[in-house]
């Protein structure tokens, strides 16, 4: 399991609601608007079996649409494939139409548009307002063929205003809509990880804590005796208590296994030791990093302290999100390669000697 | 010669100003001059005219935030160069949407300030790596989409190595790796509100080669970008 994954997939989620709505939309106008208007007409066109058939290639195209646009946004050439043919469908039932009476039972025009509707719904904007036009100069052109008088062009522009100002609407609205959810996504994302980061601080204070009390009760009384003269660094009882009590200090420091986050924290403790040593060491993260597994962690935190081990003076370590990837990396100046396994519980390392700089990348696939 | 390129230096502790100023100072070409230090921004906006070429600001003066001061800054004619010890990716792309050229954290000082005023001075990108940082974990919707070779150079670049270290690990020349990010920081340029630092940015890129007109989207629709990069496949970018 991935941090980021709830809050990632909530904008896709919202996306895919609205291309469904939208899918919904367009099906129903198609049967019932365009499919009444067909059937209430039906005895006023030359043909009813042609006007049939276009209205089948129709809703061909929109179970085609359909299909591309809830499999992902198609690519540019299948959604022009699906609305060149629905612009195609509509203009040849509108020249069947008999003339005249064109705008009066032509059931096409508001079809074909919501098919452009469908599948252009998400590319760029421009590209439906083509469509669109086209359709419009196709359908004008048919009644132009068939003779234009003043109440025609009056007719056309109302069908026009209506249909297409509908279309363009929804789509707008659609558009609006997935800024809207990418935006709630967002923000989403960074309050998770607001939460994450004061709940990692709880998790670290509270092993502090702990790790306070562990002292109080056994270091914390040898120190005083050391300090008081009353043990002597000099016995070997003494001396192996100190080594006891420092192999305990330096258990208590690593443990806290599971903290969330804890990548991040056990290679700042990592880097504890090099620093002491002189070595500058910094630690940045860069994105939302998913949880990495104890095994795998190991991997890493072990490739850590060997080329922080191997340090001079200088060593980066950054963590990035990419993908669904984590990279850790190092650059130190180790002066010479470092021995590092290839390949173990998941995570992939590589190296690269540059001069007298390492840089060294773990990458960890969350999926 | 070329005339020095003079600086202004915004910033509430005299250490850090003392610090600049020795920067400046120890730049071996003496290729920027101090004209001008000031604690806070009255001294700037008395004046009509701008007192020097680049201003170097630290965006928290008094306990305040002052990235919301840029776009003033901008207009009034000076090129904004942050420096802060605020790296957190958000304050650093808010600095750059309102038009500051570079991004500079407290611990890149050294290196990179001064040649960060220098590309300022001269309209041209310079990307630290907390720019590069932010700009890897920048999530907002309305970003620019980068190539994965740009995303690449700025993750190597990001990580702590050299640049020709970042060349050889693409297997690309150097210089191409400094066009990779060069690109990727135009890209920022022509998002986001608009400032005429960002489009002097922008033209001096397109004129150097670094970008192509065509290359430049202002706004990509998301719900589109996750078909097109195929690596970044989480839904709803």
């Amino acid at each position: 399991m991935t941090v980021v994954q709830p809050t990632a997939l909530m904008s896709g989620r919202y996306q895919r609601a609205f291309t469904v709505a939208v899918v919904f939309l367009v099906a129903g106008w198609h049967l019932a608007g365009a499919g009444g208007q067909l059937l209430h007409n039906r005895s006023a066109y030359g043909s009813f079996a042609f006007q049939g058939a276009m209205w089948l290639v129709m809703a061909l195209a929109i179970t085609v649409g359909t299909v591309l646009v809830l499999r992902g946004a198609p690519g540019g050439r299948l959604a022009w494939a699906v609305a060149v043919t629905a612009l195609a469908a509509s203009t040849a039932a509108a020249a069947a139409s008999p003339p005249g009476q064109m705008l009066a039972v032509n059931w096409a025009w508001g079809s074909a548009g919501w098919t452009g509707v469908l599948v252009l719904l998400r590319r760029r904007f421009a590209e439906l307002a083509w469509f669109l036009a086209a359709e419009a100069l196709a359908t004008l052109g048919v009644q132009v063929r068939d003779g234009l008088h003043r109440t025609d062009l009056a007719g056309f522009l109302a069908v026009l205003a209506w249909s297409t100002g509908a279309q363009v609407a929804i789509a707008a609205g659609v558009r609006a809509l997935d800024a809207a959810a990418g935006q709630a996504a967002a923000a989403a994302r960074s309050e998770h990880a607001a939460r994450e980061r004061a709940a990692i601080a709880e998790v670290i204070r509270t092993a502090r804590h702990a790790r306070w009390l562990a002292l109080q009760e056994s270091a914390v009384p040898l120190v005083a005796e050391l300090a008081a003269g009353t043990a002597d660094p000099g016995d070997a009882q003494v001396r192996t208590r100190c080594a006891v009590q420092a192999a305990r200090l330096r258990r208590l420091l690593a443990e806290g296994d599971e903290v969330p986050g804890s990548l991040v924290h056990e290679l700042h403790a990592s880097a504890d030791v090099a620093e002491r040593r002189g070595v500058a060491v910094e630690i940045e993260t860069a994105g939302l990093l998913p949880q990495v597994p104890g095994p795998a962690r190991r991997v890493i935190t072990d490739a850590a302290i060997a080329i922080l081990t191997a340090a001079r003076s200088q060593a980066r370590i950054t963590l990035a999100a990419v993908a669904a990837e984590i990279a850790v990396s190092f650059v130190a100046d180790t002066g010479a390669a470092v021995r590092l396994p290839a390949v173990g519980e998941g995570v992939t390392i590589q190296q690269q000697q540059d001069g007298g700089m390492l840089w060294a990348e773990a990458r960890w696939n969350s999926r | 010669m070329e005339q020095p390129v003079t600086v202004a230096i915004i910033e509430d502790h005299p250490v850090v100003t003392e610090g600049v100023a020795s920067w400046i100072r120890s730049d071996p070409g003496q290729r920027v001059r101090l004209v001008r230090t000031a604690r806070d921004l009255t001294g700037l906006r008395a004046v009509p005219w701008p007192l020097a070429n680049v201003v170097i600001l630290d965006l928290e003066l008094s306990g305040e935030l002052v990235t919301t001061q840029i776009p003033g800054l901008v207009a009034a004619g000076y090129r904004v160069v942050a420096f802060s010890g605020h790296s957190d990716p958000a304050i650093v792309m808010e600095t750059l949407d309102n038009g500051a050229h570079a991004y500079v954290s407290k611990e890149e000082g050294r290196d990179h300030l001064v040649e960060a005023v220098l590309a300022a001075a001269a309209d041209r990108p310079y990307v630290t790596r907390s720019q590069a940082r932010a700009i890897l974990a920048d999530q907002r919707p309305a970003r620019p989409a980068l190539s994965e070779q740009e995303r690449q150079a700025l993750l190597l670049w990001f990580q702590g190595m050299s640049k020709a270290s970042v060349g050889r690990r693409m297997s690309i020349t150097e210089n191409t790796v400094r066009q990779y990010i060069s690109r990727a920081r135009a890209k920022y340029a022509a998002t986001g509100r608009t400032a005429p630092s960002k489009d002097a940015l922008l033209a001096r890129a397109i004129e150097d080669g670094v970008i192509k007109p065509g290359e430049i989207l202002p706004y990509k629709s998301f719900a589109r970008a996750g078909g097109d990069l195929p690596s970044e496949g989480a839904p709803g970018r």
